[in-house]
């Protein structure tokens, strides 16, 4: 059964870090045409990862709160957590493959 | 203008297209510089019935001749936008003119997105950007370098003035159609003639360095060779490119959107003259017929 990513905004955010052990938020933005074709990869890695990592997408045009804390000047931007600490950020277009490679190491 | 074919891109596999194409009478449109194939300056020592060593230049003019004797009709330009219209599809080039055609194949090969300068790496996500597009609203109100020769670097750095304070468009020659120039000079980009050496900076891009000495004070620095993408122009069309760039093609080289078809390197491995030639024959074929079969 195909899962929704969950949409975050930048209330939200927080929370889905602290209550997922390892959390993995897609920064993206709907006229981005990377960002367009990386989003097949993260419903994929949602589906795989359900149950033992959360895996969201935040809109950075409407939430630009989340996208200067954490410094984000160019998307598509993975924000990756463990136990709440950012211990990887990926920019630009990559494989389910390569993300699950970072995932794996955390 | 409504034409059955356009073929974006001219190496070997969007001539060939173009020659198969125009041979099954279908009024055909090739958009694209020779000088931008990957077989332009190459040596070629593996392809059929070629003894010794045969110029890839030379190939290539040869090619062009061919396809424009066959009926062909070229333009020596990137391709700016591409859209899907219904069943048909509309293909505009850097100097405004619109095409309209139903079928459109894709042979642009792979783009070449790196400057591989020192800093180019380290300040990617940092300052570095490979799409205009995407990360200009990160730069309201700050200084940033658009680096490119051709119509991508053009339409970049004019964009990039709607939000960045300074914007510094550095090219070694231009080669981008005049108009797209002018509008971006028109917009306030300041020309800078120079070859970019290294991306300088601390946490994020401070500075560029031109080689020579000339030194750009600079928070972004966006690199954007060549023309549009060609998985920005799949995207405009429908498709959606795989992860590595490529685009998945079936038997007749035709990718999931009706009447668009892809050949060559842009297709995967092998980045071989033979394959691009062969796939470029078969997808020049059935676009011709997908064309005529809609009459």
């Amino acid at each position: 059964m195909k899962i929704l990513v969950t949409e975050l905004t930048d209330s939200t955010f927080d929370k889905f870090v602290d209550d997922n052990s390892i959390a993995v938020v897609d920064c993206w933005a709907p006229w981005c045409g990377p960002c367009v074709r990386m989003t097949p990869v993260i419903e994929e890695l949602s589906n795989e990862l359900s149950g033992s990592a959360g895996v969201a997408k935040l809109n950075v045009d409407k939430n630009p709160a989340i996208s200067v804390r954490f410094g984000i000047r160019a998307i598509p931007t993975l924000l990756m957590f463990k136990d709440g600490v950012l211990v990887e950020t990926l920019v630009g277009l990559r494989s389910k493959e390569d993300i699950m490679e970072y995932i794996k190491t955390m | 203008m409504t034409t059955d074919v356009v073929i974006i891109g001219c190496g070997p596999a969007g001539l060939q297209a173009g020659i198969h194409s125009s041979r099954k009478k279908a009024s055909t449109v090739i958009i694209g510089k020779l000088q931008n194939s990957a077989l332009h300056g190459a040596h070629i020592e593996n392809y059929f019935g070629i003894s010794g060593s045969a110029d890839g230049s030379d190939l290539l003019e040869k090619g062009m001749e061919q396809a424009l004797s066959f009926g062909c009709r070229h333009i020596g330009m990137n391709v700016t936008a591409a859209a899907k219209e219904g069943d048909l599809f509309r293909v505009t080039t850097e100097s405004g003119e619109e095409i309209v055609c139903r079928s459109v194949i894709i042979a642009t090969g792979i783009s070449r997105k790196k400057l591989n300068i020192p800093g180019e790496k380290e300040f990617l996500g940092k300052g570095v950007s490979y799409c205009a597009e995407c990360d200009c609203n990160f730069y309201k109100g700050l200084r940033v370098a658009v680096i490119g020769d051709e119509s991508k670097a053009a339409v970049s750095s004019e964009l990039m003035t709607r939000y960045a304070s300074e914007v510094y468009w550095v090219s070694e020659r231009i080669l981008a159609d005049g108009r797209l120039v002018d509008k971006a000079s028109g917009a306030g980009v300041k020309i800078i003639t120079g070859t970019p050496k290294e991306v300088r900076g601390k946490a994020n891009v401070e500075s560029l360095l031109l080689t020579g000495g000339p030194e750009i004070g600079v928070d972004g620095v966006f690199i954007e060779l060549g023309g549009k993408s060609s998985s920005d122009l799949a995207l405009d069309l429908g498709v959606m490119p795989e992860t590595d760039d490529t685009l998945k093609v079936n038997n007749s080289f035709e990718t999931s959107v009706r009447g668009v078809f892809a050949c060559g390197d842009i297709t995967g491995e092998p980045w071989q003259l033979a394959k691009a030639v062969g796939e470029g024959a078969a997808a020049g074929h059935y676009a011709a017929k997908r064309a005529k079969d809609m009459k």
